[in-house]
């Protein structure tokens, strides 16, 4: 029962760090695409 | 690891590196101008989205020694080691966005904090804070230079020197032309790189090493701290401290005050929390390696506590993600220092040749990106003799930190209280100085009397402390319950103890003395501070920001 918690604990981070990697993915492609319509740099 | 051990060969390195800043410089041409604008050189505008600048605000926190360190926590601490590590890091940008809001709603057009300090109170509290933004800056960027010499020499037959020269070269490379543009966009691809390498290293290493039944086996290893999730060592050495710079870090670094100004205003507490959780995240899990390496029983290769990472990647991971692995300890580095390099640019164009030079009205933006330029390559160069040299640069930062804890109660009331005058500002911090000086370095005995007003003194710090964070979220009223309940509830632990910790007590010595003498002066002053003078007063630099504004119909003043 204890492995389980701290294998989840050790784990749980990479898991986490995947999420943020598809939120900040999903927001470059969004702004990407608005600079395009734009005819704008993305910054 | 030892210098015997070569992991990669000159080919394979050169090509690494080679791929990783040529294409980060591709990137960068993709946003080149043959004539840039000076205001988008340090602040891209004010308009960045939230992809970039949620991405920017996490690869320009994360830096090579928080890698290096949380896994050292976890090695050194336990179980619990790597939460006391990069939580508090991660809170450092949580808990200065509601800061962040505020400043941004006064300051809508500025492009560093201490320009701001200089409309507000004048020029010794603007050179103040820019000069600590300097040191830290520079500080940082010799430190990333130091890592990724270390971590070339260490995998691969070249040396150290030659190292340095290589990050700092491919840093400038990209960041020269384009300034703070090029850093963040830049920013994007190496944080996607680096959440990418933990997403994939962190596990294959804990399934590779054995574990979950390492778990079992290596339990002899750790102590009955290191295997609590409560260890009152890892708090006391690694998370107090840590709490009492949450403050310090955010307002002191200017890396984190362009991105502030940069980002579009709707945006900061989305771009401020999404970092917060990717920072944590990505901290924490390579700070698992350390806690991993302790099961394992690995001892660091010469003691030293750097060479775990790689160690651990070496043992474990098949070639391919070793590579990776030094890649994304490159990007993380690099993305520093190209901030760092940013942020030096915009201090040395705007708080010293666009204030105190030219002055507001007659600077030229062309003299500034030249200015800019310029103190990349000078600030680069400085990195690389001061790398070079190896110094010690703990002491550096020490005294760092603390000059940041002395401003962080003058700059935040600066923003909120009308009454803060720039005598409150100047005394109070120099007066933090004063006595952070003797208690930090333990120039003066702290047995018996002196060692129990120290521990007063520092108990208003943690109510100072904890009394801000509050304040910052709710408001005056439940900001300042909370500092007493807090410096109430400390007391009994602290009295008698604290001064025992110099690091801890001489942080929050430097927080409680500038808070109650800037308080103590400010109370008194018959000021009655316009806040709306200082978006009046600050603009862009670049006419063609002003003509683009002059068309608008709700323009924002320009100088």
């Amino acid at each position: 029962m204890e492995h389980i918690g701290l294998t989840l604990y050790v784990l749980i981070w990479p898991v986490i760090v995947a999420a943020v990697l598809v939120v900040l993915s999903t927001a470059f492609i969004r702004d990407w695409r608005v600079s395009r319509r734009d005819g704008e740099d993305i910054i | 690891m030892n210098s015997e051990t070569v992991t990669f060969g000159v080919g394979t390195i050169i090509l690494l590196l080679v791929l990783f800043y040529g294409a980060t410089f591709w990137v960068s041409t993709r946003i080149g101008k043959r004539d840039e604008n000076a205001d988008g050189y340090m602040t891209a505008g004010h308009n960045i989205g939230f992809g970039i600048s949620a991405a920017s605000m996490t690869a320009t926190w994360i830096w090579a020694s928080s890698m290096y360190a949380s896994a050292t926590s976890g090695y050194t601490y336990g179980i619990s080691g790597p939460i006391h590590y990069g939580l508090w890091g991660a809170l450092m940008i949580l808990f200065i966005y509601p800061f962040g809001k505020r400043i941004r709603a006064v300051a809508p057009k500025a492009h560093t904090l201490a320009q701001v300090m200089h409309v507000r109170h004048g020029r010794s509290s603007q050179l103040m804070l820019a000069g600590s933004n300097v040191v830290g800056s520079v500080i940082s960027l010799m430190s990333n230079y130091i890592a990724g010499g270390a971590l070339i020499s260490l995998l691969s037959p070249f040396n150290f020197i030659q190292g340095v020269f290589m990050v700092a070269g491919g840093v400038l490379l990209y960041t020269l032309w384009s300034g703070f543009r090029a850093s963040v966009l830049t920013d994007f691809g190496q944080v996607v790189m680096m959440l990418g390498v933990v997403a994939v290293v962190v596990p294959v290493i804990f399934f590779a090493a054995g574990f979950p039944g390492a778990f079992n086996s290596g339990a002899g290893n750790l102590t009955e701290q290191q295997s609590s999730f409560f260890s009152s060592e890892a708090f006391l050495n690694q998370g107090a401290p840590y709490i009492a710079a949450v403050l310090a870090y955010a307002i002191g670094n200017q890396t984190i005050a362009q991105r502030l100004f940069a980002v579009r205003e709707d945006l900061i507490k989305k771009t401020f929390i999404t970092a917060t959780v990717g920072y944590g995240a990505m901290v924490i899990g390579v700070g698992m390696l350390g806690v991993m390496a302790l099961y394992l029983g690995l001892e660091p290769v010469d003691g030293d506590m750097n060479n775990l990472i790689p160690q651990m990647a070496v043992s474990y991971l098949p070639a391919i993600l070793v590579a990776a692995l030094f890649v994304m300890i490159i990007g993380a580095l690099s993305s520093t220092a190209d901030s760092d390099l940013s942020a030096l640019s915009a201090i040395v164009m705007t708080d010293i040749y666009g204030q105190n030079v030219a002055g507001r009205t007659k600077a030229d933006p062309r003299t500034m990106l030249l200015i800019g330029r310029g103190t990349m390559v000078v600030a680069s160069a400085i990195a690389i003799a001061a790398a070079s040299l190896q110094l010690n640069i703990l002491d550096l930062l020490v005294f760092v930190g603390a000059l940041w804890g002395a401003l962080v109660f003058p700059v935040i009331a600066s923003f909120y209280w009308n009454k803060v005058t720039n005598t409150a500002f100047t005394v109070a911090v120099l007066a933090a100085l004063a006595v952070f000086l003797p208690v930090r370095f333990e120039w003066i005995p702290m047995a018996g009397a002196t060692g129990f007003v120290v521990d007063v003194i520092a108990i208003v710090g943690v109510g100072v402390v904890l009394g801000l964070m509050a304040f910052g979220f709710f408001g005056l009223r439940v900001g300042q319950i909370v500092a007493v309940v807090a410096a109430l509830a400390a007391a009994p632990f602290a009295l008698g103890e604290l001064h025992e910790y110099a690091t801890l007590s001489g942080s929050l010595v430097a927080y409680a003395v500038s808070t109650v003498v800037c308080w103590a002066i400010s109370v008194r002053s018959d000021e009655e501070y316009d806040f709306d003078r200082i978006a009046r007063e600050i603009g862009d630099f670049d006419p063609e920001h002003q003509l683009a504004r002059s068309a608008d119909p709700d323009p924002d003043p320009v100088h």
